[in-house]
């Protein structure tokens, strides 16, 4: 039987349609799990030499226990954007005479083969590795590499469950956003708690026992929950939420535009895939954290403008690139109503240039850094929402991928929205506000090349009726193509 | 007010809709019928230019739908549930529709009231979003939709299927009232040759992508009819 299970697996996985997009994208898609996999493979080799040299006063397997719960945390984390327990598939199978715990336990083992559980062999088995090669006891490096390995297989098995209930989630992230918090103002180690408990981890191999009875325990609540939902209205029936009712009339000052405003809004906080993406969006707020900290890019002005375009454009972004893919589901429907094509554009600028100016408002505390800096990030929004709004919608007009709006997308098993084209319309996204802040910084000096980017988002705002009539008459042409890809997977 | 003209579709080397000439008078109950394949769906999708023909044109009302859009405002059609937005209720999808066609929160309402039968309380005020109804109530509110302000056509791809018995019957009523009363030209297709019979005056039989019969409705249409289909 389970021969069965894995040939349907193999044929769901080559025949769909993502699969058979095309070359470019395979080889992407391999090159991007490669990539990811040496990353891992070289930070694992890696990890013990950087650490001696950091903090050489300190033994690294020390070093690594006492940060191991952050580890274990945001991998929590990652996997609830990006990993869902695929129990849809069931229901064909359910008619079959196979036992039920067969199915379950393949559903469940299926899982194991992630790449989410991959990543910590890759880093861990190496470091584990070059451990034995500087002479640490055999025994306590092999039980505490099984430890990592279990303790990541329950983080799989936690997912799932937490999956199933908001307020887990929700927990488990504010639990994480204390822990850092109190870590980097001093306040309390709680790493230091948990490093303790590692290490005993590591020094008395017996206790192997523990993560290993923590993942037989996870695997059993996962099996007995699937099991008692092994119902067509049970765990695989899509999940039927009352309609939390909002009344978005005061959007209707914005006159035409206001009726696909409204939906718009909708469309972001009852739908999975949208919900996600603005969540992402959020992240990017972050992003100039990793550039204005560091000294190395003092002198890369270049850099700093680069940083600050991600700042304010998160939303715009993350979920820009792929208008007019959210309204995939309905746009025959859209097509063939009375509608104005330029009135539709029109909204989704502005719902872009709201986003851009929330998280301008929310990047506030840059100023922090200085006004040179919060400078730079005013200019970008500004370019933000004066041009690159312009160049996403013209991007989404060659963009033709359709969107399931209510599934999560999945780390390397989706490629939903995911395209070439994408990648090329990207860049002018980055690269043009690099240069034409550069430019005028190298020829006059700082002051000048926050002008100039501030100053060409102005522009997009005054020639805004040319540009929405340009991207109008694009998306006019493609229309039938567009139609066309949108109906494959609806249809 | 619908005019077709030598109009055809091909995929490829096969064809899958021509039509030399077909006419439909303002305020005609129109009825398309024909097996899988035949290219009823093909046409209405023409109609609405979700696709372009390959050779011909069509007119809605003077207006050459492939190259001006300035038929949408009158035009209305429901062909599949890809033209309900599943996030929203139905109230907020009626609403929706309103909006583009002038129509206030109020002036809905009062519209909606004459289909409470028809809704049968498990459309409106059920606090559920369009995804999550069944399969015939998705249809019965995207139908609702298609009669919101009074447009001059409208399409409707096979409006009888997966609709529970009591809103066939009602549904026939209402399609027969509103070419009679508010001079719409309604263009249906269907596989209940009973159903259309009834409905439609005048019907119209596609095989292969192409004009088979043209009938007007009498007596003797659906003995006809069956009798064509019954090979």
């Amino acid at each position: 039987m389970i021969k069965h299970f894995i040939n349907f697996e193999w044929k769901q996985f080559t025949r769909s349609s993502y699969f058979q997009k095309g070359l470019t994208i395979k080889i992407l898609l391999f090159i991007a799990v490669i990539y990811f996999g040496g990353m891992a493979l070289l930070l694992g080799t890696g990890l013990f030499f950087i650490l001696k040299k950091i903090m050489p006063e300190l033994d690294p397997i020390v070093v690594v226990n006492n940060y191991l719960i952050f580890w274990i945390l945001t991998d929590l984390v990652i996997r609830y954007f990006m990993q869902q327990l695929p129990v849809m598939n069931i229901k064909p199978l359910m008619l079959i005479p196979i036992k039920k715990s067969k199915v379950i336990n393949y559903l469940l083992g299926k899982t194991t083969i992630s790449f989410f559980n991959f990543i910590p062999i890759f880093i861990f088995l190496p470091f584990s590795i070059v451990l034995l090669v500087h002479d640490y006891p055999v025994l306590n490096v092999l039980s505490w590499f099984f430890s990592v390995i279990f303790i990541a297989f329950s983080t799989n098995f936690l997912n799932f469950l937490i999956n199933k209930s908001n307020i887990g989630f929700y927990s488990i992230l504010s639990v994480l956003v204390v822990f850092v918090g109190l870590e980097f103002f001093n306040i309390f180690k709680t790493s230091h708690f948990f490093g303790i408990a590692f290490n005993a981890l590591y020094n008395n191999p017996i206790f192997t026992i523990i993560p290993f009875l923590v993942l037989v325990g996870m695997y059993y609540l996962n099996f007995s929950f699937i099991k008692k939902s092994f119902y067509v209205d049970g765990a695989i029936s899509k999940e039927i939420k009352e309609v939390n009712a909002t009344d978005l009339s005061w959007m209707n000052r914005f006159g035409s535009t206001a009726t696909f405003l409204k939906n718009d809004v909708k469309l972001i906080y009852r739908n999975a895939r949208p919900k996600q993406v603005v969540l992402m969006s959020f992240l990017f707020l972050f992003y100039g954290l990793i550039f204005y900290t560091q000294d190395a890019y003092k002198d890369m002005p270049a850099m700093m403008a680069f940083a600050s375009i991600f700042v304010t454009g998160g939303f715009l972004l993350t979920f820009g690139q792929l208008v007019p893919s959210w309204d995939s589901e309905y746009y025959k429907m859209l097509m063939s109503q009375n509608i104005q094509y330029k009135e539709y554009l029109k909204s989704k600028w502005y719902l872009m240039v709201f986003g851009v100016s929330l998280s301008f408002v929310l990047s506030t505390p840059y100023i922090y850094f200085g006004w040179k800096i919060y400078g730079l990030i005013a200019a970008a929004a500004s370019f933000n929402i004066g041009l690159n709004s312009f160049i996403t919608l013209f991007g989404g007009a060659l963009n033709r991928v359709p969107i399931e709006l209510n599934v999560k997308a999945k780390a390397f098993g989706n490629t939903n929205g995911f395209n070439p084209t994408q990648l090329l319309i990207a860049l002018p996204k980055m690269v043009l506000p690099m240069l034409l802040f550069y430019i005028p910084y190298k020829l006059i000096n700082y002051e000048a090349g926050i002008i100039s980017l501030g100053l060409s988002g102005v522009l997009g705002i005054v020639f805004q009726n040319f540009f929405l009539n340009k991207i109008e008459k694009i998306y006019q042409t493609g229309k039938y193509k567009t139609i066309a890809a949108f109906g494959e997977k609806n249809n | 007010m619908i005019k077709t003209t030598n109009l055809s579709k091909k995929y490829g080397n096969v064809t899958v809709l021509n039509i030399e000439s077909l006419e439909i008078p303002k305020g005609q109950a129109f009825g398309l019928v024909g097996n899988n394949g035949a290219g009823k769906t093909t046409y209405f999708n023409l109609l609405l230019d979700l696709i372009a023909p390959t050779t011909g044109t069509i007119f809605n009302n003077e207006i050459q739908v492939n190259t001006s859009e300035d038929w949408k405002p009158f035009t209305a059609s429901f062909i599949d549930e890809s033209f309900l937005i599943g996030y929203l209720t139905a109230e907020e999808y009626f609403y929706f529709i309103g909006e583009l066609r002038g129509m206030n929160k109020a002036d809905i309402d009062t519209f909606l009231e004459q289909f409470s039968e028809i809704f049968n309380d498990e459309i409106i005020g059920k606090k559920k979003y369009l995804r999550d109804l069944s399969k015939g109530n998705q249809k019965k509110a995207g139908i609702v939709a298609a009669l919101i302000g009074n447009p001059e056509v409208i399409i409707l791809d096979e409006p009888f299927a997966n609709l529970d018995p009591t809103t066939q019957i009602r549904l026939k009523k209402l399609l027969s009232d509103l070419t009679k009363d508010s001079n719409s030209t309604v263009l249906i297709s269907s596989h209940d040759l009973g159903h259309i019979t009834e409905v439609c005056e005048r019907i119209v039989v596609l095989d292969k992508g192409s004009v088979v019969k043209d009938l007007k409705t009498s007596e003797a249409t659906l003995k006809e009819l069956e009798a064509y289909f019954s090979v």
